[in-house]
């Protein structure tokens, strides 16, 4: 089969690999004169001479160079270098399967034309519909006036603009151009054993040059100075940080003894505020408290014969209100969903479960602690007051944390 | 002369003056691509990566990683007089105030969670095809420092807006790096500057997700490309297809013209995403503020199963000696991801291990053909979407209206009992497909005709397998002596050792190898054809010649490397029913 226009590629080919190779063999020969492997070495080195950037096959190209220049053999006869050659050959082609009706029938090849070229249309049709849209229609984003519209006829526009023309040239290359088949070989992957031994003279060489392996001191000294390089960057690892009084960072929150609960917005909470049932996020009325990350809690209101008082925690509750960290035990988000009826606190991120009635025990779920609870009091003006800070630290757990 | 080619001509000796490129470029437009469709999923991911880029660096334009609070006061009224951080506002505005800012960073996003899903299926491509043995192991290994870069990337992108689903996100992040044992808070406190949250999460983050991972990512991808230049693509076994030739278009022009146009495709398809499919609304979620979270909170999909495997996890925490280690922490975020990793990257030393193959390989598996690996193949991803579903467990409760208690049970024992059930039934599932492909191959295709012999015998006529298709089941490298002479390759495949790295080209020495095969059928025909010149220009006498050949060497049982690797390349236990040896013999004396 092969059409004309890949017979004329191959041959073309074919005739500027020959021209092509010969200044770059002379210049890689004369490079590497002094080396003491020769020809093989030669061979090694032209690569580099030849190869820039992205240029992953200069080692094909030079190789063929090499067999031209410095073999007389057939190039077949010898299989390690028929890489070379059967590599900067051009693919020969195979035949066609089947004939398409657009290789067959002039009628056909017109008409996939026009369906390019109408694909090709759709596309600059596309890009002034982007620009028309994107200029011209309204974009105010008021919820009243807002253009609905306006982002997805620009989607729409610019799928047709980048459609038309990908899809235009898929059909084009299944459609148009030739249906080929095209052989290629590989070349093997290792290099013959000749090659590596002399690369690994030349390393070992290079390294016998240094002197570095019979210099003790020498080599001693750049193991510990080059070595001791990597301690540069850690401080400058821990300036990222800041650690003062980590531990404590860690184990304290803005609760402390006195300090009102407030609500999101800033104003206290009284007795009066919450039916029983209810439930109420508050932070520490301290600077920035709604801000904290880790001082949220939640006061919850039940009926006081509803609350099962753990020992030692009597005094913790106010006729029935209790304050429970409102951060995740597990991974610290904020357990915020209240089941009335069960009295369960549920952490939406992972589905720990806890019993608001009980302490705040986990029933279920990942989390491994309870929620710690806040010890609230009534100040005198009837609003609610922390006793103090938690009694332990709040969130996750970490490694320093104390048991 | 036109003058668009002299000034073609007059470009390109100028480039060639200075550059000597002809041949380079001359060998580059030459090169063969071999098709098919699984090889585009690789193409996905990095056209998705080139989109990435171009919408990401349209984003940075915009955006601001500040965290300093401001006052809404942009277009979008519900949020207005809220106080927010900078982010928040400068991505609110991306999204409301940016022409076509919108579209933008919803094709970001779309661009994302498909450069993601295009990775993990082309892995899965280049695993079940055996993609990744010798030579290619390196880029396997690249391929998933890649999957695991993307991951991070994806997560770091996520968390910019600062809307309270990535705070969320981040503060989860924060806790997991706390809860590794000794340095789990330092760490967790350089990466944070602090404790959490902190003021310079989002300006690290933003240099981490717009520099420094993108770049590791495109040098990653420029060796994994340059590797596959070097290499040659993989190919499916077919007519004339062998470990030494790679079949398909080159590169110039149908290949580029076919890449080329399926880049916009894609690109085409994730505009249409971007503008007409709602994803991440960061203005329905609000401002991320420590104290609030709303149910259903889910990450991106691809960090869907490390979320999975916290939530199944039990509450195991050891607390002794003034010291806390939180193994429901640990565990599902740290340890179970480093094994899965590490295996993933090892894999290619693991399989060559214990399969004992060492051989080059340049013809991809069918999955049926190596059932071991296609099986642990089907286990491990029945492992990763359990942890997926358990990732979204709240929501399938939710939908199916069972409790979330009995689905984190369920999900908790099935992720145990699931995997090694679908590890035998997959390795069940390949023998029987090859069972039936034998018997397509030994039996021919039923014609529905019954044909009675002299003798008074029935036996059922069949027609052979077209070669094409008959190549394409046996496969080139394959032991099954019928191939003989089916391809191109002939006799010189199998006289193969253990790769043709070093049997092979003493077999090219004596002139038998190349694409022009001296198998004793293939003469007279054109050696590299799909089809025509194999199957359908040798018309009958191919395939009887192709089907004498399976007979002929069928009962010396050659050896082959395959037979010596054990358990790996199961093969199924041969299957002679009393119905089958007439049939045999009926295809004898036809070819005879």
């Amino acid at each position: 089969m092969s059409t004309p226009s890949g017979n004329d590629h191959g041959t073309a080919a074919g005739a500027t690999s020959t021209g092509g190779q010969t200044p770059t063999s002379e210049a890689s020969g004369g490079m590497t004169s002094s080396a003491a492997a020769g020809s093989i070495r030669d061979r090694l080195r032209s690569p580099g001479a030849q190869s820039s950037g992205g240029d992953t096959r200069g080692s094909d190209l030079s190789g063929e160079h090499f067999q031209q220049s410095d073999s007389s053999q057939q190039l077949y006869d010898n299989g390690r270098d028929e890489r070379q050659l059967s590599h900067s050959s051009p693919p020969q082609e195979a035949e066609i399967q089947e004939p398409r009706a657009e290789d067959v029938d002039p009628a056909a090849a017109r008409a996939a034309e026009r369906l390019v070229s109408a694909l090709f249309l759709m596309s600059f049709l596309g890009v002034i519909g982007f620009l028309v849209t994107y200029v011209f229609a309204p974009f105010t984003y008021g919820l009243e006036k807002h253009n609905q519209l306006f982002n997805p006829l620009l989607a729409i526009f610019m799928a047709m603009a980048l459609g038309g023309i990908g899809a235009g040239a898929v059909v084009w290359a299944k459609r148009l151009m030739p249906d080929e088949e095209a052989v290629q070989e590989r070349h093997p992957f290792g290099s013959d054993p000749d090659e590596r031994a002399a690369t690994a003279e030349a390393l070992k060489g290079g390294l016998d040059q240094t002197q570095l392996p019979r210099r003790s001191l020498l080599r001693n000294t750049l193991l510990l100075g080059a070595g001791s390089l990597a301690l540069l960057p850690v401080p400058l690892l821990f300036g990222l940080g800041r650690f003062q009084h980590k531990e404590r960072t860690l184990a304290t929150t803005g609760w402390k003894q006195g300090v009102r609960l407030i609500r999101q917005n800033g104003t206290p909470v009284n007795r009066n505020d919450l039916e029983i049932g209810g439930i109420e996020s508050v932070f520490p009325d301290v600077p920035r408290g709604t801000k904290l990350a880790d001082s949220a809690a939640l006061l919850i209101r039940m009926r006081p014969d509803e609350l099962k008082v753990r020992a030692g925690r009597e005094t913790w509750s106010v006729d029935g209100f209790v304050v429970y960290s409102a951060i995740c035990t597990h991974l610290g988000c904020p357990v915020k969903l209240y089941e009335q009826q069960t009295h369960h606190l549920f952490c939406p991120c992972h589905q720990s479960t806890f019993e608001a009635d009980n302490a705040c025990k986990v029933i279920f779920g990942p989390a491994a602690r309870a929620l710690p609870q806040l010890a609230i009091s009534v100040d005198p003006e009837g609003y609610f007051v922390a006793q103090g800070d938690f009694s332990e630290p709040v969130g996750p757990s970490y490694w320093e944390r104390p048991s | 002369m036109s003058l668009l080619e002299k000034g073609a001509d007059s470009t390109g000796r100028w480039v060639d003056d200075r550059l000597g490129s002809s041949n380079f470029v001359r060998r580059s437009l030459n090169k063969v691509f071999p098709d098919h469709w699984s090889f585009m999923l690789g193409e996905i991911c990095l056209y998705t990566f080139i989109i990435l880029l171009l919408t990401g660096t349209y984003l940075t334009f915009f955006y601001d990683p500040s965290v300093r609070e401001v006052i809404y006061n942009g277009s979008y009224v519900p949020l207005k007089g809220i106080t927010m951080s900078q982010a928040y506002a400068s991505s609110l505005d991306i999204s409301f105030d940016v022409r076509g800012g919108l579209l933008m960073r919803q094709i970001h996003h779309w661009a994302a969670l498909l450069f993601m899903a295009s990775i993990v299926v082309h892995l899965m491509r280049v695993f079940f095809t055996g993609a990744f043995r010798k030579p290619r192991e390196m880029n396997w290994v690249i391929g998933a420092l890649l999957l695991i870069l993307g991951i991070l990337e994806g997560f770091a992108g996520y968390s910019l807006p600062d809307d309270l689903l990535s705070g969320t996100g981040l503060r989860i992040a924060y806790s997991i790096a706390m809860s590794i044992p000794v340095v789990g808070t330092w760490v967790a406190f350089i990466v944070f500057g602090g404790e959490y949250p902190g003021d310079s999460i989002l300006e690290r983050l933003y240099a981490v997700h717009i520099l420094l991972v993108p770049g590791a990512i495109l040098g990653l991808i420029t060796f994994h490309l340059m590797m596959i230049w070097y290499q040659k693509h993989t190919q499916f076994a077919g007519p004339g297809r062998t470990e030494e030739n790679v079949i398909g278009s080159r590169l110039f022009p149908a290949y580029a013209a076919k890449a080329g146009g399926f880049f916009f495709l894609v690109f085409a398809a994730l505009a249409a995403l971007g503008g007409l499919v709602q994803i991440n609304p960061v203005w329905l979620y609000g401002p991320y503020d420590p104290s609030q979270v709303s149910a259903g909170s889910q990450p991106d999909w691809y960090v869907g199963f490390l979320d999975g495997s916290t939530r199944l996890m039990p509450n195991w925490e050891l607390r002794a000696f003034d010291h806390t280690l939180s193994f429901n922490v640990l565990v599902p975020t740290v340890v179970m991801p480093g094994i899965i990793f590490t295996l993933l990257i090892v894999y290619p030393w693991l399989e060559s291990r214990f399969s004992g193959d060492r051989a080059y390989h340049n013809l991809l598996d069918r999955p049926r053909d190596v059932p071991v690996r296609t099986a642990i193949g089907a286990m491990s991803l029945s492992f990763y979407v359990l942890l997926l579903i358990a990732g979204g467990n709240d929501i399938v409760a939710h939908i199916f209206r069972v409790s979330i208690n009995t689905m984190t049970y369920t999900l908790r024992a099935a992720i145990f009992i699931v995997p090694p059930l679908v590890y035998v039934a997959t390795k069940r599932f390949c023998l029987s497909l090859q069972r039936s492909d034998e018997e397509l191959v030994h039996h021919g295709i039923e014609s529905g005709t019954i044909r009675r012999l002299p003798s008074g015998e029935f036996v059922e006529e069949t027609v052979p397998l077209p070669v094409a298709h008959h190549i394409q089941l046996t496969g080139v490298e394959s032991d099954r002596p019928e191939l003989q002479g089916a391809t191109a390759h002939g006799q010189a495949g199998q006289a193969k050792g253990p790769g043709y790295g070093d049997t092979h080209v003493l077999d090219a020495e004596t002139g038998s190898r190349g694409a022009v095969s001296d198998g004793p059928d293939s003469h007279g025909t054109t050696s590299h054809g799909r089809g025509s010149d194999l199957g359908l220009t040798g018309g009958s006498a191919g395939n009887g010649a192709a089907a004498g050949g399976s007979h002929a060497s069928a009962g010396h049982q050659p050896t082959t490397r395959r037979k010596s690797r054990g358990f790996f390349y199961e093969k199924p236990a041969p299957r002679s029913t009393a119905a089958d040896a007439p049939v045999e013999r009926e295809l004898e004396n036809t070819v005879d």
